[in-house]
C-alpha cells in the first residue's frame, strides 16, 4: 500500500518540481564539455555540421537520432576515437576544462583516461574479471596489489556487479552473461576514475532486464561522472537522461532538457522522430 | 537417378571418397614405414642352410633371412639349372651372413632350389661388434685371461666389459674432450695475441704453464684410458664360422652376444625394445649403417628449435608491422604478395642463398672480425647449425607471417578500441591485448613452420648438415651451444644410408626405421605445438556471438 | 484532423489505434451534444417521453467513456507515445472525463422536464432556454474545434464562457426575484436553479475542452491563467 504523507496539509505547500538547467547559459563550473562549432569530415564527406553544445557536469546527456545522423561520430570525437579512422579530419573545438582536446600537444592516451568509453557490444578482454577491471590501472603503471584490489572492488561495486562476481574474480570474463559483461566493461572504464563516461549504445546488444540494470546503473553513475550516452532507443534516452540532443543528418536539431524534448519538442523534425512519423 | 543427383548425395560421396583416399594413403604410408622399420629391430631366427650348388659342391651358410623374392626362371637361364620344366618361378632368399673378415660381402642370394636342408640350431649365435658388423656362428670357446672357461660365464664377462666401455666413453667424451677443447682455445688465444702483436714473454709463459698443466692431466687420463683398454682386452672368445674356420674375437670389440634361436617371445620382445633404445641413444657405427642415430635426432630437433626461436619473433614482428603499422597502400600490398610468393620458392634455392649470403658473406665477415686467430680455417665461414637454422627460418618466414596476419585480422576491432579507450597506447594494446589473442594463430604459423622445416633436407646439405659429425652442437664445454658446428640430420641420414652406403640392400631396413623416427619426431614436435595452441585457444576463446 | 497528423506514423497499427480512439471521441461528443440538445428540448416542451429517453441514454455516454479510457491506457502501455501523441492521448483522456460530466449534467436538466410546472411558471423556463441555447452553441463550437484541433478557434471560443457566466448570474438574480415575490414557487425555482447551474457547469467543461486543445497544440497548460496570458502564447 502506498501511504500518502500528510505533507499536503502544510500551508503554502507547493508540488516539488525537478530543477531545469538553462543549457544556453551554463556557468563554467557547470560545464563538463564545451563543443564549439565542430565540423567533422570523413574524406570529402561531412559527417558533422557545425555542432555547438555544452554538456553539463554530473548529468546524463543523451544523443538520439536516426542511424547515420552522426550521434556516434560526435560521441567518438569526444575522446578522439575518430583518430583511428584514416581519412577523418576535424575543425572546431571540444573543450575539456577550457582546453581544446584537439590541440597539437594533447596526449590522446591521457585524454582517453579522462574521457572513458563503453561500446555497443560488451568487449571484455579474454582475461580474468579482475584483470579486466584493473587493466587501465596497470596501463597507468599501478602495480601495487592492494591498490589494485581496492580499485577493483570499488569499481565493481559502482558497476553493481560486485555481488555477482566477488567469488570468481579470477575466472575468465568471457564466462559472464551479456549484461554482466557490459557492467564489467563499465567497471573497467570507471576504475581509472574518468571525468566523463561515454556510452555508445551500451544496451543495444542486451536483453530488456539487463538493459534496465544498466539504466539504473547509469542513474547511479551520474553522481560521480558526467555521462554521455548515445542510444537508438528513445524511451531509454527519455528514462535515463537529463538532457537530450536530437541529431539528424549531421546537424544538431534540438538540444534541451529531456522532459521538454519528449513532451513538447520545438522542432517538427524532432517531433516526427520521437513520435515515429515519416520525416 | 536424376533425383539422386539433385539430392546432393553425389557430392557427399565424392567428398567422403576424397577424405577416405587421403586417410588410407596416410595410414598406408605409416603402416608401410612402421612395419618395415620396426621389423629391423625384431630379433630374427638364425638359419643354417646346407646347400649343393650347380657344380655339386656342398657348402653350409649361416645367417638371417633378410628378404625373399620370386623370380621367373627365364631370368636364370644362363645358370643352366636342372629344373622341373613346368616350374616357372623360383624362390630366392637374401641372407645376411655377416662375418666380414671372412667373406667380401656380408649379404648373399640363395636359390631355394639349391637348399637341401634348413635348420635353426639352438646354439647358433650372433655377435654384434663395434667394427666389422655382425658375426654369425657357434661359440667354440671363451677364454678368460688365457684360460678356457665355461660358456655360462659369458654374460658376466660381457657386463664387465660394458662397465669398462662406459668409463672409457666417459673419459674420452667429457674429460679428454674438455682438455682438448681447452688446449684448442689456448692455441687460439696465443694466435690472437700474435696477430695483435701483444704476445709478450710473460703472456706466453702463462699460457705455456696452462698448457703444461693440461698436458699433464691429459697424460694422466690417457694412462687411465690405456689401463681400461688393456683390462678389456684381457679376454676373448673363439667363434666357429659356417665354413668351420675359427675366428678369435676380442671382448674389446663385442657389443652383444645373442642366442636368437634360444629366445622365447618375451625375451625377444625385451630384446626388441632394447634394440630400439640402442637405436635411439647410440652413435652410428660403420659409416652409419650400424648403431644408433642419436646425433641425427639431436641435430634435427636442435636445428628445428633454433629455427623456431629465430623465425617466431621475426615473423610476428613482420606481420605486426604489415598489419598494424604499414599504410594501406599499393606498396604494402606488393610487400604482402612478395611475402606470400616467398613460400613458393624451391627450398634448394634457399640453400644456395644461405650458402652464398650467410655462410660466405656473413660468416666470412664474422670470421674476419672476431675469429681471425682461427684463419685460414673458418669458424662461422663454413656451413653450420646456425646457418641452417637461419636458412630454414627464412624459408618458413612467409608461413609465420601469413598466419599471424590472418590471426591479427580476425581480432574484432572492439578489442583494440576497448583498450585504446582505456588510455592504452597502440603499443600497449598490441602487447597486452592483441598479441595474446593472436597467439593461437601465431602458434599455428609456428606449427606449419616446424612441419615444413623438419622435413627439409635439400637446403641443409648446402648449409650445415654432414654425414658424420664428430661432436654434438651442444655439450658441456663453454659456451655449451656451439652454433658454428656442423650437425647430423635424420632426413639427410636417410638419404645417406639409403643411397650412399656401401651396401644399399643391407641399409634398407635402417632407412625405414629412420624414416619412421623422422615422422615420429615431426609429429611429436607438431603435437607439442598443437597442444600449446589448443591451450591458448581455450584461454583466448573469442566472443563468438 | 490535419493538425493531428495521425496518419503519418511509420507504424500503421498505431495509426489505426489512434484513429479509432479519435473516432470514438467524436462519436461520444456527438452523443453528448445530442443529449444536451434533447434535454433542453424536453424542458422547453415539457416532453416527458424525450426527457426519459435522455435519462435512459446516459449509460451510452458512460460506456463510451469507459471504452475510450481503456483504449488510451492500452496505447500508453503499448506505444509509449511521446510529444504530440502523448499530449493527444492526455487531452483525450481528460476530454472524455469532461464529456461524461456534461452527459451527467444533461441528465440533470432532463430531470427538470419531469417536474410539473404551472402555466404561470412556464416563463421561468424560457429564461433557461436562452442560456441553454448559448451553452449548446458553446459545446458545439468546442467539439468542432476539438475535431479539427483548431488552436485559433479554441482560443476564441474559450471566452464564450464569460458570456455564459454573466448570463447565468443575470438569470440567478431574476430567479431570486421570483422567489422573493412568490415564496410558494420556491421549489419550482430551485429546480430551475439547479438546471441553470448544470448549464453553467457545461460551459465550464467546454472551456476545459478548449484548454485541452490548446495544451495539445502548444504543449502549454493554460488552465488557471488569464485570457491575456493565453493570447500571448
Amino acid at each position: 500500500m502506498i501511504s500518502i504523507s500528510p505533507k499536503v496539509l502544510v500551508p503554502g505547500a507547493e508540488p516539488t518540481i525537478e530543477k531545469k538547467l538553462d543549457l544556453t547559459n551554463l556557468t563554467p563550473e557547470q560545464i563538463a564539455l564545451d563543443i564549439n562549432q565542430l565540423n567533422l569530415f570523413y574524406g570529402k564527406k561531412q559527417a558533422l555540421n557545425n555542432i555547438s553544445m555544452s554538456i553539463p557536469k554530473g548529468q546524463v546527456t543523451a544523443f538520439i537520432g536516426p542511424s547515420g545522423c552522426g550521434k556516434s561520430t560526435l560521441l567518438r570525437s569526444i575522446n578522439r576515437m575518430n583518430d583511428l579512422v584514416d581519412d577523418c579530419h576535424i575543425t572546431g573545438e571540444i573543450n575539456l576544462h577550457g582546453h581544446n582536446i584537439y590541440d597539437k600537444h594533447v596526449d590522446v592516451a591521457d585524454l582517453r583516461r579522462k574521457v572513458g568509453m563503453v561500446f555497443q557490444r560488451p568487449n571484455p578482454f579474454p582475461k580474468t574479471i579482475y584483470e579486466n577491471v584493473v587493466y587501465g590501472l596497470r596501463i597507468m603503471g599501478e602495480n601495487n596489489r592492494r591498490n589494485l584490489d581496492e580499485a577493483a572492488e570499488q569499481s565493481l561495486r559502482s558497476a553493481a556487479l560486485w555481488n555477482e562476481v566477488k567469488d570468481r574474480l579470477h575466472e575468465s570474463a568471457l564466462g559472464l552473461s551479456g549484461g554482466q559483461q557490459q557492467r564489467l566493461v563499465i567497471a573497467r572504464a570507471i576504475a581509472i576514475q574518468p571525468e566523463v563516461l561515454l556510452l555508445d549504445e551500451p544496451t543495444s546488444a542486451l536483453d530488456p532486464i539487463s538493459t534496465l540494470t544498466i539504466e539504473e546503473l547509469i542513474n547511479d553513475l551520474k553522481k560521480q561522472f558526467t555521462v554521455v550516452i548515445v542510444t537508438h532507443n528513445m524511451q531509454q534516452a527519455a528514462r535515463v537522461s537529463d538532457q537530450t540532443a536530437f541529431m539528424y543528418m549531421g546537424d544538431l536539431i534540438e538540444y534541451s532538457d529531456t522532459n521538454t524534448l519528449f513532451t513538447t519538442p520545438l522542432k517538427k523534425k524532432t517531433e516526427d522522430y520521437i513520435t515515429g512519423r515519416y520525416g | 537417378m536424376n533425383n539422386w543427383f539433385k539430392s546432393g548425395s553425389p557430392w557427399i560421396w565424392l567428398s567422403a571418397g576424397g577424405v577416405s583416399i587421403s586417410l588410407i594413403s596416410v595410414l598406408g604410408l605409416l603402416w608401410l614405414i612402421a612395419s618395415r622399420g620396426l621389423s629391423y629391430f625384431w630379433p630374427s631366427e638364425l638359419y643354417q642352410f646346407d646347400l649343393t650348388d650347380e657344380y655339386g659342391a656342398k657348402t653350409v651358410v649361416i645367417g638371417e633371412i633378410y628378404d625373399r623374392e620370386k623370380i621367373p626362371v627365364s631370368q636364370l637361364a644362363h645358370l643352366d639349372l636342372a629344373l622341373d620344366p613346368k616350374q616357372e618361378v623360383l624362390e630366392r632368399l637374401l641372407i645376411k651372413t655377416g662375418n666380414r673378415e671372412l667373406v667380401s660381402l656380408d649379404f648373399r642370394w640363395l636359390l631355394s632350389h639349391n637348399i637341401n636342408k634348413t635348420q635353426t640350431p639352438k646354439d647358433l649365435v650372433v655377435v654384434e661388434r663395434r667394427t666389422n658388423g655382425n658375426f654369425y656362428g657357434y661359440i667354440d670357446s671363451v677364454v678368460l685371461d688365457g684360460k678356457k672357461v665355461d660358456q655360462n660365464k659369458l654374460p658376466e664377462l660381457l657386463s664387465r666389459v660394458d662397465n669398462f666401455q662406459d668409463q672409457i666413453d666417459d673419459l674420452q667424451k667429457s674429460d679428454i674432450g674438455a682438455i682438448n677443447y681447452q688446449l684448442e682455445r689456448l692455441r687460439l688465444k696465443t694466435r690472437k695475441y700474435e696477430l695483435q702483436n701483444e704476445l709478450t714473454a710473460q703472456v706466453k709463459a702463462e699460457i705455456d704453464s696452462e698448457v703444461a698443466i693440461l698436458k699433464k692431466d691429459y697424460a694422466k687420463l690417457e694412462q687411465e684410458l690405456m689401463g681400461y683398454r688393456s683390462a678389456i682386452a684381457r679376454d676373448y672368445i673363439v667363434m666357429r664360422a659356417m665354413d668351420g674356420q675359427l675366428v678369435t674375437i676380442n671382448f674389446e670389440h663385442i657389443l652383444k652376444v645373442t642366442f636368437n634361436n634360444k629366445l622365447n617371445v618375451l625375451e625377444k620382445t625385451a630384446l626388441f625394445f632394447s634394440q630400439i633404445t640402442a637405436f635411439l641413444i647410440e652413435d652410428p657405427r660403420e659409416a652409419n649403417t650400424e648403431g644408433g642415430v642419436f646425433p641425427a635426432i639431436f641435430g634435427t630437433v636442435l636445428m628445428v628449435l633454433l629455427m623456431t626461436v629465430i623465425v617466431s619473433p621475426f615473423g610476428v614482428i613482420a606481420a605486426i608491422y604489415l598489419h598494424e603499422y604499414a599504410g594501406k597502400n599499393a606498396f604494402t600490398k606488393l610487400l604482402r604478395i612478395a611475402v606470400i610468393n616467398l613460400a613458393g620458392v624451391p627450398s634448394i634455392v634457399y640453400g644456395v642463398f644461405g650458402l652464398g649470403f650467410f655462410v660466405y658473406m656473413v660468416g666470412g665477415s664474422l670470421d674476419q672480425l672476431f675469429y681471425s686467430e682461427n684463419l685460414p680455417s673458418p669458424t662461422f665461414g663454413t656451413p653450420g647449425v646456425l646457418w641452417s637454422a637461419l636458412t630454414l627460418a627464412i624459408l618458413t618466414l612467409p608461413v609465420v607471417i601469413v598466419s599471424t596476419e590472418e590471426g591479427l585480422s580476425r581480432i574484432p576491432s572492439t578489442m583494440r578500441h576497448g583498450s585504446l579507450a582505456l588510455g592504452a597506447t597502440k603499443a600497449e594494446t598490441l602487447w597486452r591485448i592483441i598479441l595474446p589473442i593472436a597467439s593461437p594463430a601465431i602458434m599455428t604459423g609456428i606449427i606449419l613452420a616446424i612441419a615444413r622445416a623438419a622435413g627439409e633436407v635439400a637446403p641443409l646439405m648446402l648449409v650445415g648438415v654432414v654425414k658424420m659429425a664428430p661432436n654434438l652442437p651442444l655439450d658441456a664445454n663453454f659456451p655449451f651451444l656451439h652454433l658454428d658446428r656442423k650437425f647430423m640430420h635424420l632426413g639427410f641420414h636417410i638419404y645417406d644410408v639409403g643411397f650412399q652406403s656401401p651396401n644399399v640392400e643391407a641399409a634398407r631396413p635402417l632407412v625405414f626405421a629412420t624414416a619412421l623416427l623422422l615422422v615420429t619426431i615431426i609429429v611429436a614436435l607438431n603435437m607439442t605445438a598443437v597442444s600449446i595452441r589448443n591451450k591458448l585457444r581455450e584461454r583466448y576463446k573469442m566472443l563468438e556471438h | 484532423m490535419d493538425n493531428l497528423q495521425v496518419g503519418r506514423h511509420i507504424s500503421g497499427q498505431f495509426n489505426e489505434d489512434l484513429e479509432r480512439v479519435i473516432n470514438n471521441v467524436m462519436q461520444m461528443g456527438g452523443l453528448v451534444e445530442k443529449q444536451v440538445a434533447d434535454a433542453l428540448v424536453a424542458v422547453e416542451q415539457s416532453d416527458v417521453a424525450l426527457a426519459k429517453k435522455v435519462l435512459s441514454n446516459d449509460y451510452q455516454v458512460n460506456a463510451y467513456e469507459v471504452t475510450i479510457d481503456d483504449e488510451c491506457t492500452r496505447i500508453i502501455a503499448k506505444r509509449q507515445p511521446a510529444a504530440g501523441d502523448l499530449r493527444l492521448i492526455m487531452a483525450i483522456v481528460k476530454t472524455i472525463a469532461d464529456l461524461e460530466r456534461i452527459g451527467d449534467e444533461a441528465e440533470k436538466i432532463a430531470k427538470v422536464a419531469l417536474e410539473s410546472f404551472s402555466s404561470s411558471q412556464q416563463d421561468l423556463l424560457i429564461n433557461l432556454d436562452n442560456l441553454g441555447r448559448r451553452v449548446l452553441e458553446f459545446l458545439q463550437a468546442s467539439l468542432d474545434a476539438f475535431t479539427r484541433m483548431d488552436y485559433e478557434a479554441a482560443v476564441k471560443i474559450h471566452q464564450m464562457d464569460d458570456k455564459i457566466n454573466r448570463e447565468y448570474e443575470a438569470l440567478m438574480r431574476q430567479l431570486m426575484t421570483y422567489m422573493m415575490e412568490d415564496p410558494r414557487s420556491i421549489p419550482q425555482v430551485m429546480t430551475v436553479i439547479w438546471s441553470a447551474r448544470a448549464l453553467e457547469r457545461i460551459g465550464d467543461r467546454c472551456q476545459n475542452i478548449c484548454e485541452y486543445i490548446i495544451y495539445f497544440v502548444k504543449g502549454k497548460v493554460v488552465r488557471h491563467t488569464t485570457a491575456e496570458n493565453m493570447k500571448n502564447l
